[in-house]
């Protein structure tokens, strides 16, 4: 107790949020907590804290009584929380029930963030200890996540029972009953820092992205990542008064960017969503391998559809999954392979459908066709010259014919021209070719210059 | 060379999938259960060379310029070209 309060006393007087933080972080060794527990019981635990903390600060730096009460609720609950935390890793280890569960740390530390929400309300907790909110919430949502899978793992033995008996038993929402309680919390933490009215060099504002980005990965836990929406929309209410993104660290910058850009992804907003995800790739910190293979996850299928680029050998090379992933498919797409490409698509489905991005995928298939219409177009070579010395001019009439044999080389199955013809005409609508279809002669009349736009034939 | 390496590799991976599918579909399972969730960067903030951006000065190779392929020698060209000529035979007869 006297170590942990030595830190909260030269916290408090450098002003320094994240040391203070650390003082209310569930996350030390064992023997720390177990020491911070053993040094007082339930009886004394408030005289104790609040003789602590109220001698951690002298001077002019002294805390105003107010502030003192309400560090002493937070470290009350801190100290309650450490019980609860304690007795299920001992009843863990030896197997012993205890009164304690996952579900009673959660509702602890729950307890431990009111408390410090009520002490930015009404306690004049300044705005440089906004870090402590972080610790919290970021532990709220380890715990809420904890208790769920403990409760499910204990109610999957008479869940079939339960089945039978109630009909509007909704165990999506049962499942993730603490999850779904952590994100209100989150919220009301959200609309703390939002709603701070303190000139900027003093506002809460400065939590505002930390917490949006627990928001954001509550909510896509919980698969309701249309929810994030709302809080972007909150956000950009507030935007006036708030300072720009990139004063922020760029750990909160590159995890915004990531998730922004994934829920442009989501609703096919494609260039809002490679602008985003590039900005949070740009930023990314380079050791961060797991991160960067989640940005590229959905930067990649972005590239393909804006700019139509393929990623190169050398990006996937560091990334097994990913190149397991990708690279069959942009080896179809470059080569002009339809069939094979239906096939890697459909190897690849299950995954492809877990990571949300199938559906974009699936469009490559455009591509493919495109390249392979293209590759016909060449080996049609050359028309005649019709006088010396002209520059070649490649065949621009191709028989529809032709693009069908192309197009069941890899299936091997016979597809009518009528098909074709759809096939084309999708490809000319779509900007891809160049041409018009003469159904009379059975012939695509290819443009002269740029027959498929975007390459130099 | 690279990409006619590929080639044989999915076109041999494909002839074998009827007796794979089994294990494959299993290990797929195992993988999907994984948690994959952004994660929290070790520290909060770091200087501008620390970034993926300045880790790699070369970006714009990361991704291929162009996706037309010139390369007309593989194998997959050869059996296109050898379609086509059959359609241009099975005309002029």
């Amino acid at each position: 107790m006297d170590a942990l309060f030595s830190d909260f006393a030269d916290a408090q007087r450098e002003g320094n949020g994240n040391k203070l933080a650390q003082t209310i972080s569930p996350a030390h060794s064992d023997e720390k907590l177990r020491a911070i527990w053993k040094s007082c019981n339930a009886h004394s635990v408030k005289d104790v804290l609040k003789h602590h903390i109220h001698n951690s600060s002298s001077g002019k730096n002294r805390l105003p009584q107010e502030e003192v009460k309400g560090w002493v609720e937070v470290f009350f609950c801190y100290w309650k929380a450490i019980d609860d935390i304690l007795a299920v890793q001992d009843s863990a280890t030896n197997g012993k029930a205890s009164h304690s569960s996952w579900t009673t740390v959660y509702e602890s530390w729950k307890d431990l963030l009111s408390a410090l929400h009520r002490g930015y309300l009404s306690n004049g907790f300044e705005a440089w200890t906004i870090p402590c909110l972080y610790v919290a919430g970021k532990h709220l949502r380890v715990f809420a996540i904890k208790a769920d899978r403990e409760r499910n793992s204990n109610a999957s033995f008479d869940s079939a029972a339960a089945a039978n008996f109630e009909d509007d038993f909704n165990p999506e929402s049962e499942q993730n009953q603490k999850l779904e309680d952590c994100a209100r919390q989150l919220n009301r933490v959200f609309n703390l820092c939002l709603s701070d009215r303190a000139p900027i060099d003093e506002s809460r504002k400065w939590g505002i992205y930390y917490v949006i980005n627990l928001l954001f990965k509550t909510y896509f836990k919980l698969n309701s990542a249309t929810l994030s929406k709302n809080v972007l929309k909150a956000l950009s209410a507030g935007k006036g008064d708030m300072p720009p993104l990139i004063a922020f660290p760029k750990s909160q910058q590159v995890t915004f960017n990531y998730y922004e850009g994934v829920l442009h992804f989501l609703e096919e907003n494609y260039v809002e969503a490679e602008r985003h995800l590039t900005e949070a790739w740009n930023l990314c910190h380079k050791g961060a391998m797991a991160n960067k293979e989640l940005i590229l996850t959905y930067l990649i299928p972005c590239h393909l559809l804006t700019t139509h680029t393929l990623p190169s050998q050398k990006l996937l090379e560091p990334y097994p999954r990913l190149q397991r992933l990708f690279a069959p498919l942009a080896q179809c797409i470059k080569k002009g392979e339809l069939h094979a490409f239906d096939l890697a698509l459909q190897d690849g489905e299950d995954e492809f459908v877990k990571r949300r991005i199938y559906l974009t995928l699936e469009r490559g298939r455009d591509i493919a066709l495109r390249n392979l219409l293209r590759k016909v177009f060449i080996a049609g070579g050359f028309e005649e010259a019709k006088e010396e010395g002209a520059k070649p001019v490649r065949r621009s009439r191709v028989s529809i014919a032709e693009f069908a044999a192309a197009i069941s080389l890899g299936s091997q199955e016979t597809i009518d021209n009528d098909e074709v013809e759809c096939l084309l005409a999708n490809m000319i609508y779509k900007n891809l070719m160049k041409g018009y279809i003469s159904r009379e002669r059975g012939m695509v009349v290819l443009s002269k210059n740029g027959a498929f736009p975007g390459t130099g034939v | 060379m690279a990409s006619t390496q590929n080639k044989s590799d999915s076109k041999s991976e494909a002839k074998q999938q009827p007796e794979q599918q089994q294990p494959t579909e299993q290990k797929k399972a195992a993988a999907l259960e994984e948690d994959d969730e952004f994660e929290d960067f070790p520290v909060d903030d770091w200087a501008a060379e620390e970034t993926e951006a300045a880790a790699d000065k070369t970006a714009q190779h990361l991704w291929e310029e162009s996706w037309d392929d010139d390369d007309t020698s593989d194998d997959f060209s050869a059996q296109l070209k050898e379609e086509l000529k059959k359609v241009e035979s099975s005309k002029k007869r």
